[in-house]
């Protein structure tokens, strides 16, 4: 186990999370609704798409145009979905956080 | 009124990202407002809006500046002409302090000072952004070039002459020190 050559920041580690857990449903907003929800962290759209360029520029994520919907105005939505690449960084990331913390009191979750 | 400010808000963080993100942006911030709009109220869901304009205003704009290229080494080129600004203001200093003369700026000894400060200011923009030197070269030039035409200042020769060519060689001859230690 080594740290991966291009790592992730702790704003990137966590919306490639939020993009695994929502799976085919995940686009911009529904990642931020995930972050809030789940990691209780008020985060900006525009982060998140910051994020979203960032993350495909490096090869962890790809992205896809969805169908136009009255809802969204008649705008496509841009779906998000891991590729190997970033399974590969989220795995390791999580390995080297779990080697490094393990022992270490005080850290549990609560 | 409130239609006209919700549009607003969204075509302001929609200028902010890529063509081909644009239209995505701006179909979630306006599904995310009907849903907000239908949950609570439409002032509610606008206050929301405009603060998610404001705050995705930060991470856009840098990441637009980190995305163009000639963006950031326009702005390393810039930080390095300030930094040969505040070298070259340093040493006249110390030479006009030590000398007690005034033209004591047009000093061959202070030339020589500057210049491997300025070589080291073009290295340390050569490692930031590749082509920053050569862009402080040319600003440097331009700015010489400027002063040269624009002064009423007794300037010598020799020291006008010497910089159009010592300033920007010095920032090149950084850019080469960077280069020939990245193949090594």
């Amino acid at each position: 186990m080594r740290l991966p050559e291009n790592p992730l920041g702790s704003l990137e580690h966590i919306v490639l999370l939020a993009v695994m857990r929502l799976g085919s449903g995940a686009y911009g907003m529904t990642v931020r609704r995930e972050i809030e929800n789940i990691a209780r962290r008020d985060i900006s759209i525009g982060a998140v798409y910051a994020t979203l360029v960032r993350l495909e520029s490096k090869g962890f994520i790809k992205s896809h145009s969805g169908e136009p919907t009255p809802e969204r105005g008649g705008r496509a939505k841009r779906y998000f979905r891991m590729t190997i690449q970033g399974e590969g960084v989220l795995r390791n990331t999580h390995e080297v956080i779990q080697k490094m913390s393990a022992g270490l009191k005080g850290l549990q979750a609560t | 009124m409130r239609d006209r400010i919700l549009h607003l808000a969204i075509w302001f963080v929609s200028r902010l990202v890529p063509t081909a993100e644009r239209e995505a942006l701006m179909g979630d911030l306006t599904e995310e407002y009907a849903l907000r709009a239908s949950a609570s109220s439409s002032s509610a869901a606008l206050r929301w809006c405009l603060r998610q304009a404001l705050a995705s205003a930060p991470p856009l704009l840098w990441t637009l500046v980190t995305r163009s290229a000639w963006i950031s080494t326009a702005g390393v080129a810039l930080l390095a002409y300030v930094a040969v600004g505040v070298v070259e203001l340093a040493v006249n200093h110390v030479f006009v302090l030590s000398s007690a003369r005034p033209d004591a700026v047009y000093n061959p000894l202070g030339m020589a000072v500057t210049f491997p400060l300025v070589v080291l200011i073009g290295y340390c923009a050569a490692a930031l952004r590749r082509r920053a030197p050569i862009v402080l070269g040319a600003m440097m030039l331009c700015a010489v070039t400027l002063m040269t035409f624009s002064s009423t200042e007794a300037v010598p020769a020799w020291y006008r002459a010497a910089y159009f060519i010592v300033g920007p060689a010095a920032a090149l001859m950084g850019s080469v020190w960077h280069s020939r230690r990245r193949r090594v």
